[in-house]
């Protein structure tokens, strides 16, 4: 009988009528596969008697499970799932145009493009421990166009292990603790600046860019990248964070005169001018990690408490302070200063309901209108609390 | 310094790496096309003033990176958003099997009431096509969204998917303000008459004091 498989992974006879024997066969294989795979050494010498056996391995889920145990790889590099890094290596690469020279010719680019994914996945696929990035692109390419393909290897290998080693676990969680290292640098030097900062909650996010592509991703001249990556190649592993302070420290006045507001201050910040004068500003990142080292900032590092964190706690603060009825106290209070003030004579207040209903209109609509009809949330909490509303004591 | 619109709304665009989050939010904005245009590390916005309705909207879009570990950093943003948009790539099916986990990690961090719509991009490369037009309206269906195909490449559906994204956040802006003010009249209504009762109580005390 002439038997063959589905897509959908069923059992079809070529007459196309379902055989109850092999649905009985194929659970009962299907079975003997999953027991093979769980055991602890996985049961290899079954496997390969089932690959062999009638049928083969089923489905294409199995035969991913199987296959590599049938030709003997490590399950420590399945664990680092090349497939989906491989993806966003390529989509990362073919986005990297803006990298390569202007005029370069197209071929020649092309060329450069396919042992920029050589050099990464070889990186990536010898060091197993090491995650891909967006960003990671960035620096590779950079060596790649300086030193060229065998020595860029080499040189990438080495840094991805020591330098970038942070940016490359599985999770975010140190990029985003070295990130916390930026707010104390700029504390110590201009506590404005700092202040100014952590009210717009801005948090370090616009750093981000910078600090894992050691700037290549975000300065258009390839001079000054490689002119930084001198400087960084030299130094401490934590110099690209000094260096960020340096720059928003050196826009301080643009900061100061920005809107105290989220968005404006990282949109500000995120767009680096693209004329720094760089040796001063190195030599000034150079002075702040003598006089500010690490270690010196570390615990105030590791205490800063996340962005979603503070910021919230801010946010419910604003909040508080803007409740309506925060600001009918205030004025309450301002008007029983008055020596003509009708709060004198309770039964006032109660004789004016629809004066006193178009003064809470009016500062609730205040309200939205002053923190934008954006900020919802806000009036979202008047609801909650407006039982509580203590307008005529 | 005044003003140059009346209201404004945060939108953030979610998806996979590479399904064209940039390109449209590009083509939106400075009416530009460029599939080569850099990856997206972070997050960034860019702002567009629309008029709906007689009322000058300025709509501040932000755009994210689309790697899953880029996540830990861009869920911070979402608790930002008034309207979410979902993109997925036509011709790219795992990046339309992901709406699933971006639509529940916006349930998680995000505001209840936030807006959302899907977007299902690239719909000029239909010799790609992975995802059917019927496959996306199902989808959006089940989590109750709007719908659209765009192309950011031919500019087919681009600012109506925003626009509308837009309208949606307003009319439910609109309908909180209703709402509140509707029950704030309710409690003036409940204040009054508690005070009334509580005035006359006070008389009566005044009296007996005498």
């Amino acid at each position: 009988m002439f038997v063959f498989f589905t897509r959908r992974g069923r059992w079809v006879r070529s007459d196309g009528q379902l055989d109850g024997d092999w649905e009985t066969k194929r659970k009962r294989k299907i079975a003997d596969i999953t027991q093979a795979l769980s055991v602890d050494p996985v049961d290899v010498a079954t496997l390969r008697r089932m690959a062999i056996s009638e049928g083969g391995l089923l489905t294409d889920e199995i035969r991913c499970q199987v296959w590599p145990w049938l030709l003997n790889i490590p399950p420590h590099l399945l664990d680092q799932e090349p497939g989906t890094d491989y993806n966003q290596v390529l989509l990362d690469v073919q986005r990297s145009l803006r990298r390569f020279p202007p005029g370069m010719p197209d071929e020649q680019r092309e060329g450069l493009q396919e042992e920029l994914i050589d050099i990464i996945l070889r990186v990536l696929q010898r060091n197993p421990q090491l995650h891909y990035y967006q960003g990671y692109h960035d620096i590779v390419v950079t060596f790649l166009l300086v030193v060229g393909e065998r020595l860029a290897t080499v040189l990438v290998e080495k840094l991805s292990t020591h330098h970038l080693r942070d940016f490359m676990d599985p999770t975010m969680d140190n990029t985003k603790h070295i990130l916390n290292y930026l707010m104390p640098i700029i504390e110590r030097v201009n506590p404005e600046v700092q202040d100014f900062m952590q009210q717009a909650e801005v948090g370090t996010v616009f750093a981000l860019s910078w600090l894992i592509t050691w700037f290549g991703h975000v300065l258009s001249d390839f001079r000054h990248v490689v002119r930084l990556y001198d400087f960084f190649l030299a130094c401490h592993p934590l110099m690209p964070i000094y260096f960020a302070a340096v720059i928003v420290l050196h826009r301080e006045g643009e900061v100061l005169d920005c809107e105290c507001d989220m968005a404006m201050v990282h949109h500000l910040l995120s767009q680096i001018p693209q004329d720094l004068p760089y040796e001063t500003l190195i030599s000034r990142a150079g002075d702040l990690f003598v006089q500010f080292p690490p270690s010196e900032l570390a615990r105030e590092a590791a205490a800063h408490e996340s962005m979603a964190t503070s910021t919230f706690k801010d946010f419910e603060l604003a909040s508080t302070q803007q409740r309506p009825d925060t600001v009918l106290r205030r004025r309450r209070r301002q008007k029983q200063g008055s020596p003509e003030s009708s709060t004198a004579n309770p039964v006032m207040t109660v004789a004016q309901p629809s004066t006193a209903r178009r003064f809470v209109r009016l500062a609730v609509m205040g309200l939205t209108v002053a923190l934008g009809a954006a900020a919802l949330a806000v009036v979202n909490t008047a609801l909650e609390w407006a039982p509580k509303l203590d307008l005529f004591p | 310094m005044a003003k140059q619109y009346d209201v404004l709304f945060r939108l953030l665009l979610l998806g996979d790496s590479g399904v064209g989050k940039t390109c449209m939010l590009r083509r939106f904005t400075e009416g530009e096309f460029d599939p080569s245009h850099i990856s997206t590390i972070g997050v960034d916005f860019k702002m567009k003033t629309i008029e709906i309705g007689g009322l000058k909207v300025r709509i501040q879009i932000w755009d994210t990176a689309g790697q899953e570990r880029y996540q830990t950093i861009t869920k911070q943003y979402y608790r930002r958003a008034q309207g979410i948009i979902f993109v997925y790539d036509i011709t790219n099916l795992p990046s339309f099997q992901h709406i699933a986990k971006w639509a529940s990690d916006v349930d998680e961090f995000a505001p209840d009431d936030v807006q959302t719509i899907l977007v299902g991009n690239k719909a000029d490369e239909e010799f790609g096509r992975q995802v059917t037009k019927d496959q996306g309206k199902k989808l959006a269906e089940t989590y109750g969204m709007e719908f659209f195909e765009t192309s950011a490449s031919t500019s087919s559906n681009i600012s109506e998917s925003f626009i509308r994204m837009t309208e949606l956040v307003l009319q439910a802006q609109m309908r909180d303000v209703d709402d509140l003010l509707g029950s704030l009249d309710n409690y003036l209504d409940r204040a009054a008459l508690q005070e009334e009762k509580g005035s006359q109580d006070n008389d009566a005390q005044r009296t007996c004091a005498c």
